[in-house]
């Protein structure tokens, strides 16, 4: 008894994890009168129908690239610029290092939505808004807290004698950085940078609030536009869902473990 | 000697976490904080009004609503919600069959855009052709809700958007199980201590603060939650599903700076009182 209601609960947890999902992509190959009859049948025949016009009527492609290279320019930078932050707090004893550090992991605490006006007036002064560049450099800051607390674990976590060898060898210090530690800290880059690019393909807000026109618009942003384009063409808005949410889930499957692990570290979800 | 050369090296790899800290944090807040006294439209001066902007939110039907929604999903979250997360956390911890797949799975509705999961949500509660109406009329064939437009169902099935997902303070919860040693547990049982006493004397209080910090987590996504309700109901039917983070992006499609960074200084005091609360409660701090 005590078994099946444990396996009944975790059943529904399945359920209710990935059900809504297959329904969406089960129904986007189903015609809209299939969707409006019988929400539960299979669709009559494959087809990419739906998909093939999501692409060529609206500039799904468009969006899907705008979210990629956004998110993937901001995940790099910041990992450089985090990594080199992290570095020097793991490596070296100066003046400030825990001041920063706790200043640096303490902004997890504010959250992202109450900046909302200073950094909409900060882009607008800065003429980045409706800019690419703009989300970008909002997307950096964002991934702050994250990635300089998974990247001084990894870097704490090489042994400090490979420091001292080089710098006994004369090796500089960008030398040292670049070529000991860096490649050393590659999971730690890895799970920082993964965490980062899925929050940055799936944000919204920021989104929402610095860009206007189409030619800016990334792919969560489009979705809430399409509701009100499709209206009541329910195939082509579950093939839109679709093109958004499956890349994440493909990148969460590749890097599971690395994921779970720094979502329970940190408490920052994805 | 070499001490010196490196610390420049050492501030110039500093440089750009402060300078991000500095214009994406620092400045904001204090911006948030000083111009939420002032009545300003973003191209004038900011003109010093007091506290008015935060009567002006006190006397307000929305925020109140808000503010009353927010009771109501705070301690939802803080106890269902956290709740549910913690029973999933414990059940995986006895390792049953497919475990490591559970834990992979219930991860999904959160690897996804939180936008993309209201709009499924949206179809899923759809009156005509979405599964849950559908499955109810099974039963009762005369079953018509609209969800997310009616009152009072809107509230509720904005709470069914994420009251299952917990799996955040699953993994934590879980986490901390993980790593209690399994000597205790081989003490308590050669004390005759059963399955229930060992999960709840031993595991329940040594899981306390991953526990706390799941409940702070889960009440403060609360007081940011936007994208479900704009992409939903958009604080309606009413105001029936008002939040801050709706009123802070209206009164910023207003002009209204002030007023918007009144209610930002709102959310972020809330997020504060929730950590000191908890924290109290749970004793956190105390011993470690």
């Amino acid at each position: 008894m005590k078994k099946i209601s444990m396996y009944a609960t975790l059943l529904f947890v399945v359920i209710i994890s990935i059900f809504p999902i297959i329904w969406v992509i089960i129904s986007s190959f189903k015609t809209n009168a299939e969707i409006l009859n019988n929400p539960f049948s299979l669709p009559t025949s494959i087809n990419f129908n739906a998909y093939i016009e999501v692409f060529e009527q609206y500039d799904m492609m468009l969006y899907t690239w705008n979210s990629f290279i956004i998110s993937t320019i901001a995940s790099l930078i910041a990992l450089l610029c985090f990594a080199m932050g992290a570095y020097v707090i793991a490596k070296y004893n100066f003046k400030g290092k825990n001041l920063f550090y706790a200043l640096f992991t303490l902004t997890l605490l504010v959250p992202g939505h109450t900046k909302a006006q200073p950094i909409f007036s900060l882009i607008m002064n800065l003429d980045l808004y409706d800019k690419k560049s703009g989300l970008i450099l909002v997307y950096i800051s964002a991934g702050m807290a994250i990635s300089m607390f998974i990247l001084r674990n990894t870097f704490l976590s090489i042994p400090k004698e490979l420091n001292e060898a080089a710098e006994i060898d004369g090796a500089s210090f960008l030398r040292i950085f670049f070529t000991i530690n860096l490649p050393l800290a590659k999971p730690g880059l890895a799970t920082a940078g993964i965490l980062m690019f899925l929050n940055n393909w799936n944000e919204y807000f920021y989104a929402m609030l610095l860009t206007s026109s189409n030619s800016n618009r990334t792919l969560p942003l489009a979705l809430g536009f399409f509701n009100e384009s499709f209206s009541y063409d329910y195939t082509k808005m579950f093939a839109a869902l679709t093109i958004a949410i499956v890349p994440g889930i493909l990148i969460y499957s590749f890097a599971q473990e690395q994921v779970q692990q720094s979502v329970a570290a940190t408490g920052i979800k994805g | 000697m070499s001490k010196n050369r490196n610390l420049k090296w050492i501030y110039l790899f500093l440089a750009p976490s402060i300078i991000i800290f500095a214009m994406f944090y620092l400045v904001p807040i204090i911006t948030l904080f000083s111009t939420s006294l002032t009545k300003w439209d973003g191209f004038n001066e900011p003109k010093f009004i007091g506290l008015d902007n935060y009567i002006k939110l006190f006397t307000q039907d929305s925020f109140l609503i808000s503010l009353k929604n927010l009771a109501y999903w705070g301690i939802i979250a803080g106890t269902l919600h956290v709740g549910f997360a913690v029973l999933i956390a414990f059940l995986l911890h006895k390792k049953p069959f497919g475990w490591k797949f559970v834990r992979s799975v219930y991860m999904i509705p959160n690897i996804i855009s939180v936008a993309a999961w209201a709009m499924i949500y949206r179809f899923f509660f759809n009156n005509d052709f979405g599964i849950l109406n559908n499955l109810i009329r099974k039963l009762n064939p005369d079953f018509n809700v609209n969800w997310f437009f009616e009152s009072p169902f809107a509230f509720w099935a904005i709470t069914l958007t994420w009251l299952f997902y917990g799996v955040i303070v699953t993994l934590i919860v879980f986490n901390e199980l993980m790593s209690i040693s399994p000597d205790i547990h081989e003490a308590a049982k050669i004390d005759g201590a059963n399955e229930w006493q060992i999960t709840t004397k031993i595991n329940l209080p040594l899981c306390k603060n991953a526990i706390a910090t799941g409940i702070i987590l889960s009440i403060t996504s609360r007081i940011a939650m936007y994208e479900t309700i704009a992409l939903t109901t958009r604080g309606g039917p009413g105001d029936d599903t008002m939040n801050i983070p709706i009123i802070l992006v209206n009164a910023i499609n207003d002009m209204n700076y002030g007023y918007a960074n009144a209610s930002a200084v709102m959310m972020f005091l809330f997020g504060i009182m929730v950590l000191v609360i908890i924290n109290k409660l749970f004793g956190i701090n105390k011993e470690h």
